[in-house]
């Protein structure tokens, strides 16, 4: 039996995903938050002086989405095969450009130059993106609401968070994605992601 | 057996460490090269009208990395366990960092700004990203040259990779790194991975 301690910020942001695969799979942990001011006190114990860090039995393993990868993996939640982990991968690839993209006007502090970057980001580059993943969703989703292999994957799990994101700076932005929309709801449906959703801290990011 | 398709442009760039992995593997495959005025009429038979990607007994993956670690995984270039694996990614994600930063300046940025981008990059950004590689290969090489176990794993091809991409503008930039230099050198004299440097056409990225 393994040991799993997650440590990050006090907020979703890059450790999210791992924590809905924590919470997908009923697995526990140790769920450690740092304050603002107590993260200089704790940057040179990781190993790259950041955050998301996975400890495993005393190992520690930065990268946000190699962490993921990994617990997706531990828990069944990757992929079937070799294969359809490169499918669920591709998806997640995917999702991980379009919040790269979506980051500059997420961070900027400037009310006004946040909201013209927003606006352009939702008119000029969101667009492309969710074709792209509605494409990965009918290519490797046989049909189904799932990404890949008609079951529930950390890809499932990464898109519910980005778009979650999405939703509460622009309510409609997925209005021309049935099925994205489709595919929320799948994910919102799980038993055990409900009531993760419903009991986790509410946080500014 | 299956068969492998690899579209790219004819050049590194982002599909350079797949090619890396089939050598060492020893694995054949159809590496398809695209000059970048043929590259708009193929566009639209690609999943994410992006390259590289890689075509396995018919259907088609995009994602440089997801490819990497698809057929990292297939031939045995990755970690023998699930931990292993996550370390390997965690060092080929802090690579892909690093690529990300500098590919931009290198692949599309004109004289005499390149200039000036590279200049700062080297002052600013390359030397905390070669700390972060090498404080990685502490944590996970075991005592050995490669950065994860102590065998060959695309960690490593990964790292050559894109370390070539900053030596072929400055072939000192590993002076004061020189546990890096030492797995570049063990890299490049793998068997499979020399004959391909050998037999490699110059490209101009």
């Amino acid at each position: 039996m393994s040991t799993y301690k997650l440590y990050y910020f006090n907020g979703r942001g890059r450790a999210e995903i791992s924590r809905l695969i924590f919470a997908a799979a009923g697995q526990k942990y140790e769920d450690v938050r740092f304050e603002r001011e107590q993260w200089p006190g704790h940057k040179s114990e990781m190993p790259l002086g950041q955050v998301p860090v996975l400890e495993v039995d005393g190992t520690k393993l930065p990268q946000s989405t190699s962490m993921a990868r990994f617990l997706a993996k531990q828990f069944q939640l990757a992929g079937k095969d070799n294969f359809e982990q490169a499918k669920v991968d591709a998806v997640v690839d995917t999702i991980n450009d379009a919040i790269t993209k979506f980051l500059p006007s997420r961070m900027e502090q400037d009310e006004a130059k946040k909201q013209e970057l927003m606006n352009k980001f939702f008119a000029d580059e969101l667009p492309a993106h969710l074709q792209q993943l509605e494409v990965l969703g009918k290519l490797y989703g046989n049909g189904g609401a799932f990404f890949v292999g008609n079951q529930l994957t950390w890809a499932d799990l990464y898109l519910f968070e980005m778009t979650n994101n999405l939703l509460q700076a622009n309510g409609n932005c997925l209005d021309k994605h049935a099925w994205l929309k489709q595919n929320r709801a799948e994910v919102e449906k799980q038993p055990k992601i409900a009531e993760y959703i419903k009991n986790r801290p509410q946080t500014p990011f | 057996m299956s068969t492998y398709k690899l579209y790219y442009f004819d050049g590194r760039g982002r599909g350079e460490i797949s090619r890396l992995i089939l050598a060492a593997a020893g694995q054949k495959f159809e590496d398809i090269r695209y000059q970048k005025n043929e590259w708009p009429s193929h566009k639209s038979e690609m999943p994410l009208g992006q390259i590289p990607v890689l075509e396995i007994d018919g259907i088609k993956l995009p994602q440089s990395m997801t490819i990497a670690r698809f057929l990292a995984r297939q031939f045995h270039l990755t970690g023998k366990d699930n931990l292993e694996q996550a370390k390997v990614e965690a060092v080929a994600d802090t690579a892909t960092d690093l690529l990300n930063k500098f590919g931009p300046i290198i692949w599309y940025q004109e004289e005499p700004q390149k200039k000036a981008s590279i200049d700062e990059f080297f002052a600013n950004e390359l030397p905390k990203h070669l700390r972060n590689l090498e404080t990685l290969a502490k944590a996970y090489n075991e005592g050995s040259s490669f950065f994860v176990g102590k065998n060959l794993t695309f960690a490593d091809l990964c790292v050559y990779d894109v370390l070539e991409n900053i030596l072929e503008v400055d072939a000192n930039i590993l002076d004061q790194y020189p546990w890096l230099k030492t797995n570049g050198q063990k890299v490049a004299k793998h068997p499979n991975v020399a004959i391909y440097l050998e037999s490699r056409l110059r490209t101009a990225f």
